[in-house]
């Protein structure tokens, strides 16, 4: 479970404070898929990296499970939009996965198995020589989930993951995401500003304001069977409400843009 | 009548062969149109003496060769080349290093670095010879001047370059500090490297030339200095051949060891 209670995160740089987060209060339930959404600047991403442990908070606290999160932990893990940037380049398919079992210390005897059932997971067993510059985008990102799923983490922290990948192939991923999550029962949260991705995968979507100050502003239950059908009329109400709250931050985004 | 793919497959690998023997044909052309070019301008627009053509030249090299004469000579150099670029490499990486890691150290060395780079090697001449002597020492020293600082900038881009979340997706893997900067790091630097060292080798061709003409009694440099003395203008151009020829394949087989050896640190991913 993690808990993120009355979080502050205040930037200071040159140009000045930004108050990027003021009383962020939240709480993932183990095994939950819960989406953070909002439009770009509102912080989102910003609550991730403290999730993670990159970021310290200024005020307030995180929890994982009842430890404070003071940096990385073994039952985290964070994934990233730029594959390229997050894969070893100079590995391949099967190094990369076998990298975090080495640096994880996890008994050599027992990695054969492991980088098996995951590449397998993911569709990639087929490519396992191959380095991530021969790879598609949609395959680095199930290369990313491959890795980070070998190391058995509790909670996957996913910023944007597919923002980046053609629609056709996102939904694909989505597809997989979900299969993934159902078997392994992890807790996921990902952050998007896309509203048919959130609705799409989400059990719930906490709504993100723009920043300075970010909140989030409302936390809504996403209780349809999955696969979802986005041509269901409930979907479309959704949809709507969600629309409605990011109005006035919209507004806000295209004054600054 | 349809091709059959496996015709097709013939017919592709026909083709590359063909680029790649129309590319040689090229380049063997572009090397016989510079010796026409050399010999129209040696004896028809230029005295044979100040010029001396081709078949001279070569008619000059072969004693040289045959005695050994010229291969001490490149084999002095070399080594000269060999030792500054080896240490000034070396020592410019782990420098370059400790630079692109450690703020404070960057911060208080950088300065000194931006300045000092701009005194090439054939600056620091005269201040060697009076360091170091005419010997070994002073070559040593000029060629590991003018390798270091272009090693030290580029390993501390590399270093500096290496993306924030490989180094944060290693972190989350849990990987320690000690295991992202040598499994993780290093490695994204590489091709930085690569090229810096490639670039300082060229300098060190460069510098070894004047380095040996000021201040030496040996090397392919001394060799231009005494032929120069000695108004012997074929042996100036044999020197010259050889400075070409061994500059060319020593680039061919430093490229060679990185395509056999670090090929797969050289590949950038692009952003998806």
């Amino acid at each position: 479970m993690l808990r993120v209670s009355n979080v502050r995160k205040v930037f200071e740089s040159a140009r000045g404070t930004y108050i990027a987060l003021d009383g962020v209060s939240l709480t993932v339930s183990d095994g939950e898929f819960l989406c953070l959404l909002g439009p770009s600047g509102c912080g989102k991403s910003t609550l991730l990296n403290i999730l993670a442990g990159f970021e310290p908070v200024t005020a307030g606290s995180v929890m994982s499970g009842d430890i404070p999160i003071s940096g990385a932990g073994r039952e985290r893990v964070m994934f990233f939009q730029d594959a390229g940037s997050a894969l070893l380049p100079w590995l391949t398919v099967e190094e990369n996965v076998r990298f975090g079992l080495r640096v994880r210390k996890i008994p050599k005897a027992g990695w054969q198995p492991i980088i098996d059932k995951y590449l397998r997971m993911t569709g990639l067993d087929t490519h396992r020589t191959k380095f991530p510059s021969e790879l598609s985008g949609g395959m680095r990102q199930r290369l990313q989930i491959s890795r980070a799923l070998a190391v058995e983490p509790e909670v996957l922290l996913m910023d944007e993951p597919f923002g980046a990948l053609d629609a056709m192939t996102r939904r694909y991923m989505h597809s997989i995401l979900l299969d993934i999550w159902q078997r392994t029962g992890k807790t996921i949260v990902f952050v998007t500003h896309d509203i048919a991705e959130a609705i799409s995968l989400a059990d719930r979507i906490g709504v993100m304001s723009f920043g300075p100050r970010s909140v989030i502003t409302k936390l809504i239950d996403i209780d349809l069977p999955r696969p979802r059908d986005l041509t269901n009329p409930k979907v479309a109400v959704l949809y709507n409400e969600i629309e409605t709250l990011l109005a006035p931050d919209l507004a806000r985004v295209a004054e600054h843009s | 009548m349809v091709a059959k793919p496996a015709d097709d497959a013939g017919e592709r690998s026909r083709r590359s062969m063909t680029a790649t023997l129309s590319h040689g044909a090229l380049a063997v052309g572009s090397l016989v149109l510079a010796f026409l070019i050399w010999q129209f301008l040696s004896t028809v627009l230029f005295n044979p003496f100040l010029i001396p053509p081709p078949l001279e030249v070569i008619r000059t090299a072969i004693p040289m060769l045959m005695s050994g004469e010229i291969l001490d000579d490149v084999a002095i150099s070399m080594s000269r080349v060999v030792v500054g670029f080896v240490t000034g490499s070396l020592a410019g990486i782990f420098t370059g290093v400790l630079l692109g890691r450690i703020r404070l150290l960057h911060d208080l060395f950088d300065p000194i670095i931006e300045l000092l780079r701009y005194l090439s090697p054939t600056a620091m001449i005269p201040i060697a010879v009076i360091w170091f002597g005419i010997g070994e020492l002073s070559k040593y020293f000029l060629i590991f001047w003018g390798t270091f600082f272009i090693v030290v900038i580029n390993t501390t881009a590399g270093v500096w370059r290496t993306p924030i979340a490989r180094q944060r997706a290693a972190e989350c893997l849990g990987a320690t500090k000690l295991q992202i900067f040598v499994l993780v790091i290093i490695p994204s630097a590489v091709p930085y490297i690569v090229t810096g060292m490639r670039v300082a080798m060229a300098s060190s061709f460069m510098s070894i030339i004047p380095a040996e003409i000021l201040a030496a009694d040996s090397g392919i440099g001394y060799l231009l200095q005494k032929s120069s003395m000695l108004l012997q203008t074929n042996r100036i151009f044999v020197a010259l051949l050889t400075i070409c020829v061994l500059g060319f394949i020593v680039d061919r087989i430093f490229r060679f060891f990185v395509d056999r050896v670090l090929a797969r640190y050289m590949s950038f991913v692009s952003q998806t």
